[in-house]
């Protein structure tokens, strides 16, 4: 844990829960809420957070999810054990998905999550390995403009 | 407008309490995909949408929906009535369809207005790809 963190905790998402979907990023907005942090910067932390949960659920087959909170910023880290992604590009432009029927019927496969994240976050990272798994992590500062 | 006004002007059925349906609506939002809900709806927003899954009460917690109306005839679930109870998400109804919905709402002054979280929607040029082959 980094000596200046305030918070820190890990959750579990599991792949093709769809009951549980988004219910850790759900914890962690109450979480924040309850620190009292800014409204923008609870929603923008939230959105990341639910768009990198649901690609755990569409995609991969389960993910450690690490939030920590210092003086200076929110940062998450999810790492999880899945396919991986082919092309990083590609799966950052909006409209690309490779969602099947049956989760574009729940309303996902928009293919705008990634670039929801990228939008949101002040720094965001992505790294992949085929078949082994994707690593994404960003951050959201708490002092300064977005 | 109070969610119960727009009630009557859609005839809504609905499925929370009373209470609930005293809210003040001041944005609307519709979608009917999850992601575009998170990229352009405004924070507190009513939104109007054919999703059903409960996935959508998630996006409301997230984004401190004010209500969801369900279009074309779609009827949430027991279980989705349930847990927006405990979280105080009002959920109604409408046979309407998603433009008509709307249209009524926004002929009687209620207006959308864009996401609040962002600034501009400049690019950035922030991400770092890293691919292991
Ligand atoms: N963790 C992941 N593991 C494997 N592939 C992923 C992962 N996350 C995203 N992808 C791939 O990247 C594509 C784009 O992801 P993105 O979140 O932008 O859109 P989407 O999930 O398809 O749709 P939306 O998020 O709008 O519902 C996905 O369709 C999928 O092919
Ligand atoms: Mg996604």
């Amino acid at each position: 844990m980094n000596q200046r963190a305030m918070y820190s905790q890990s959750f579990t998402i599991k792949g093709g829960d769809f009951i549980n979907a988004g219910t850790v990023s759900v914890r962690i907005k109450r979480l924040l809420k309850e620190i009292g942090l800014k409204p923008d910067i609870i929603y923008r932390a939230a959105i990341c957070c639910y768009e990198a949960e649901m690609n755990v659920v569409m995609y991969a087959n389960e993910a450690t999810l690490d939030f920590t909170i210092t003086v200076e910023n929110i940062t998450v880290k999810l790492s999880d054990k899945g396919p991986g992604i082919k092309n990083i590009e590609l799966a950052m432009k909006e409209g690309y998905s490779t969602a099947t029927e049956k989760m574009r019927e729940m309303g996902f496969g928009a293919g705008m999550g990634l670039p929801n994240i990228k939008n949101n976050a002040d720094v965001f990272e992505i790294e992949s390995e085929i078949a082994k798994g994707t690593i994404i992590s960003f951050k959201i500062n708490l002092n300064g403009k977005h | 407008m109070l969610l119960k006004e727009i009630k009557e002007l859609l005839k809504c059925n609905w499925y929370s309490s009373e209470e609930l349906l005293n809210k003040e609506i001041q944005y609307c939002f519709a979608a009917d995909l999850m992601s575009d809900v998170l990229r352009y709806g405004r924070t507190g927003s009513l939104l109007m949408t054919g999703l059903t899954s409960n996935q959508i009460l998630q996006v409301a917690e997230i984004l401190d929906l004010s209500g969801i109306i369900f279009v074309r005839g779609k009827k949430p679930d027991e279980n989705i009535i349930a847990t927006a109870e405990l979280r105080k998400i009002p959920l109604l109804s409408t046979n309407l369809l998603l433009f008509d919905s709307c249209g009524i709402l926004y002929a009687q002054g209620l207006r959308g207005g864009k996401s609040n979280l962002m600034e501009n929607d400049e690019p950035k040029s922030n991400v770092q790809s890293i691919v292991h082959d």
